[in-house]
């Protein structure tokens, strides 16, 4: 994984050092909270219903078992002993006090970690595959490009101001696993005729209050071009983005206004008059960088491997193929039944690091699933693998299935939030569990989010909640049909708006319904494709 | 003094609201040499860009930030092209009271007059510069076809050839021909060379099979203003080489890191001592023929049957622009360029140039 060098650490000290100063001037009174806001926001700390939030930057998911430690320390020293792991593979912090803020992210500075804008009106921590660099699909790496993004991205004189955040995703990888449709800029690595890596542009994705899947602006783009390609989209977005409504500022409804081809015409004109040496990536940096992401040695073959099902069901779900021999891809998923989705302890965050020390070259991943991943497990120790995280309740055999649910925060912290979504997950969860259903459908998402802006990404869930505010009492609309992945899609509303119970309850249904009459092999899309919406309709509101 | 006068001088000042659309702001500024971009809060961000693209535009008059802006938006402001910001509060929280500000930037300054190095371009060229100073080791004293091959190796779609068509230039379009075929070839045409210079480059591109040639003239716009009457070589002869030659190269070398040239150590002058692979401060210079005696050029032409340029046979042993070329006694010596003169170069391989940028942390030069 990348290792800052004297330049990147000079660069988070200054910021660093620069944040302390400012939480001094804000807490001596000589900033104003209305002037101290946007200042917090870029430095990743919020305000939220009970506390002060403090959500750290994990750079493209990718995360050092020193870093974890670090994470679990800030958890332990600063917080109430865990974290919680966010759809945007950060993690946060839901109880800092704002004086200890500035020793929380010294601390992280010590392992070359941030906060630096993961919030305000800037661009956000890039996203990826959490599998990349081990995926067996993949058509080319996308971390060293995250990489030179994050740096591109950080501390930018001119795109720190925009109308409203802003986020890209990276994928490798046909699979997408990086959901690239639902994002401001989504860039897919393709290879042209030449056999020449670039990528594939799409822009004007988002979730939120207006799901939009986003439209390709360009179907190759020469690798090198990478940033001029971004500066030009930012520039454009920057000067013609809405400011004057908060729900119409991000960059989708900007594209949806100009028409994408107007959009990306704008973006060309801009291209074509700002390229040249001084944005074009230089072949010895993109060399140093993709250097620190070179494939993992081989590992060695499995050979003591745990009797009884429970070790080959878990190994059937959470470990996934690996493109070096005798490596593989193991997921640990933060859903074990009735737990808070992406929540972790610090005592089980040490372990994990303690784990990838031993038995995976070190490194941890965070999926946007809100789970953590091992990307480069040595395929001998997956016995002792599953034994180590069995015991300490992180072996749930449930990866990609109906009861590894993404939920955010919801009422029980955000001060968006109209209605709650942990306890409905951990409803959704449990009732699954105990209906037998967790472990007998193939792939399948379930997401909730707690308001409007879809932090859950419900809108792209095969079935998914979102809860809103109808006079007092908190109603979930229930959606079908979305996809994040790949051909993203946004789901559809299946009917009237459900009290929680009924909302759990018709989740359940149907849930059952795909696992009743799916055909071998068929994903929950093609199920509800074959049979359209009435036997969904039927065991939810009845006939 | 009249009037009319006063208003001349005094400077023409325009305000602009941040939220101006740049056709508008570029329209609106015509002919000022200031200009106030005021921010209608300090969270919008447009004005950020409307400064760089006023820069861009050619803008050089002053350009002052106003408006409700926080002092910790100074440094990004200046970055953008803004020569002073009017802070409403200057006793305000100041950024970086004690830290002094971020010591590297991430991306070049968008809308300033003079480029730092970002990052990638400090930690670039000193991996590119490791790189030739290894190669330049490697390749000591080897063969063109060695030097070539290698440098194809490291730079091959990044590379170009510098070729004058000169005396022996033909020696390094075969070896190109023959190693790299795809390589661009660059050609400065001044506009003063020989029309043997001209009949010779086309016919060896047609005998060698040349087929990415680039022809880069001297921009017309400046070719007008500086040289109207075609004599600027008779007046200063390094102003004549810097229009018509350092310029349009500057241009056209954006995408190329590396250059095949064809100098030679026994060229003499500043190319005593030139390695097979030199690093200039920001690209790299190929040399596949710096080790070779007059003797070894004669017989490779012989041996390859190489068309001579027309004016080699009347004792031309370098050759350049007519008004500063001149007859040489020695095969291969550049005597008969400026003669006369105090100088063996045109500018585009000064190693004074090189070294002064290198200091200066400078990233273009030739």
């Amino acid at each position: 994984m990348y290792k800052y060098d004297e330049i990147d650490r000079a660069v988070l000290d200054a910021r660093t050092a620069e944040f302390r100063e400012q939480v001094q001037a804000r807490l001596s009174g000589a900033l104003s909270e209305d002037e101290f806001k946007p200042l917090r926001l870029m430095n990743g700390v919020y305000l939220q219903l009970h506390a002060y939030m403090l959500r750290v930057a994990i750079p493209y998911g990718v995360l050092s078992s020193e870093q974890l430690r670090s994470l679990a320390y800030v958890a332990r020293t600063y917080d109430r002993g865990y974290g919680h792991f966010t759809t945007r593979q950060n993690i946060q912090y839901n109880w800092p006090a704002l004086v200890d803020i500035p020793d929380a992210l010294d601390h992280l500075a010590g392992v070359q970690m941030h906060a630096i804008q993961t919030s305000g009106n800037t661009i956000r921590n890039t996203t990826t595959d959490p599998f990349a660099g081990a995926a067996a699909d993949e058509i080319a790496d996308p971390r060293p490009w995250c990489e030179l993004i994050r740096q591109w991205s950080t501390t930018h004189p001119e795109f720190t101001w925009l109308p409203r955040k802003f986020k890209i995703a990276v994928t490798g990888s046909p699979a997408d696993r990086a959901a690239i449709g639902v994002h401001d800029i989504g860039l897919r690595l393709v290879k042209n005729d030449a056999g020449e890596t670039g990528f594939e542009v799409h822009v004007g994705g988002g979730q939120g209050r207006t799901p939009i899947v986003a439209k390709i602006i360009r179907d190759f783009l020469p690798q090198r071009e990478l940033l001029a390609y971004l500066t030009s989209i930012l520039r454009v977005y920057n000067l013609a983005g809405r400011r004057d409504n908060l729900y119409k500022a991000r960059i989708k409804i900007l594209v949806d206004a100009m028409a994408p081809d107007e959009f990306r015409d704008a973006v060309e004109a801009e291209y074509d008059a700002s390229r040249g040496r001084a944005l074009t990536l230089p072949v010895e940096e993109i060399e140093r960088v993709s250097s620190h992401f070179a494939p993992p040695a081989e590992g060695e073959p499995l050979t003591d491997i745990p009797t009884g099902t429970a070790f080959a069901r878990w190994r059937a779900v959470n470990v996934k193929p690996h493109k070096v021999k005798n490596r593989a891809v193991v997921v640990i998923p933060l859903k074990a039944p009735g737990a808070t989705p992406g929540d972790a302890s610090a005592e089980q965050m040490d372990l994990i690091a303690d784990l990838a020390d031993r038995y995976a070259l070190s490194e941890i991943r965070v999926s946007k699933e809100q789970n953590l991943v091992l990307p480069h497990a040595d395929k001998a120790a997956l016995g002792d693998l599953f034994r180590a995280l069995d015991g300490a309740g992180l072996a749930t055999p449930n990866h990609g299935r109906a009861s590894d649910i993404v939920a955010c925060p919801g009422l029980d912290y955000c001060n968006l939030a109209n209605a709650r979504s942990i306890p409905i997950a951990q409803a959704i969860s449990t009732g699954l569990h105990e209906a037998g259903l967790d472990d007998a459908t193939g792939d399948l998402t379930i997401k909730i989010s707690g308001c409007i802006n879809a932090c859950g990404h419900h809108h792209v869930a095969n079935i998914g909640l979102l809860g809103v505010d109808k006079a007092g009492e908190e109603v979930y609309q229930l959606t079908l049909g979305g996809v994040g992945d790949g051909q993203a899609a946004i789901g559809k509303i299946l009917g009237p708006g459900l009290s929680a119970d009924d909302a759990v309850t018709a989740v359940i249904a149907c849930v059952r319904v795909y696992a009743e009459q799916a055909q071998p092999q068929e994903s929950f899309t093609q199920t509800l494709n074959r049979l359209g919406t009435d036997p969904f309709k039927e065991a939810v509101y009845g006939a | 003094m009249a009037l009319d006068a006063l208003r001349r001088i005094e400077p023409q000042a325009v305000e602009l609201p941040g939220d101006a659309a740049p056709a508008d702001a570029e329209a609106a500024i015509k002919g000022a040499d200031r200009v106030v971009i005021r921010f209608p809060t300090f969270k919008d961000g447009r004005g950020f860009s409307l400064a760089a693209l006023l820069r861009r535009s050619g803008y050089e008059g002053e350009l002052r930030a106003a408006g409700p802006l926080l002092p910790d938006q100074v440094d990004d402001l200046l970055r953008m092209g803004f020569d002073a910001v009017d802070i409403e509060r200057p006793d305000g929280p100041a950024r970086n009271r004690n830290t002094g500000g971020a010591p590297y930037i991430y991306q070049p300054d968008p809308g300033a007059v003079t480029a730092r190095p970002t990052a990638l371009q400090i930690r670039a060229l000193a991996a590119r510069k490791a790189t030739a100073e290894a190669l330049a080791k490697e390749l000591d004293g080897a063969t063109p076809e060695a030097i070539l091959c290698r440098a194809a190796q490291v730079y091959g779609g990044r590379m170009a050839m510098l070729s004058s068509f000169g005396a022996e230039a033909a020696l390094g379009l075969a070896l190109v021909a023959e190693i790299a075929s795809d390589t661009p070839i660059l050609f400065l045409d001044t506009g003063m060379h020989f029309p043997q210079t001209l009949s010779y480059r086309d016919r060896l591109v047609k005998h060698l099979g040349l087929t990415n040639l680039h022809i880069l003239k001297p921009d017309e716009a400046e070719l007008r203003n500086e040289d109207p009457d075609n004599r600027l070589y008779d007046r200063d002869g390094v102003a004549c080489c810097d229009l018509r030659k350092v310029r349009p190269l500057g241009r056209a070398l954006d995408p190329f890191d590396a250059l095949i040239t064809g100098r030679k150590r026994y060229h003499g002058g500043q190319r005593g001592d030139i390695a097979a692979v030199e690093f200039d401060g920001e690209r790299v210079k190929i040399n596949p023929f710096a080790f070779l005696s007059p003797q070894d050029v004669a017989d490779r032409y012989k041996a390859l049957d190489l068309p001579r340029h027309p004016l080699a046979e009347d004792g031309y042993a370098s050759i350049g622009c007519w008004p500063c070329t001149a007859p040489a006694d020695e095969p291969g010596s550049r005597d008969g360029r400026w003669a006369g003169q105090d100088r063996d170069e045109c500018g585009i391989f000064d190693p004074a140039r090189a070294e002064r940028a290198k200091r200066a942390g400078a990233i273009r030069l030739i």
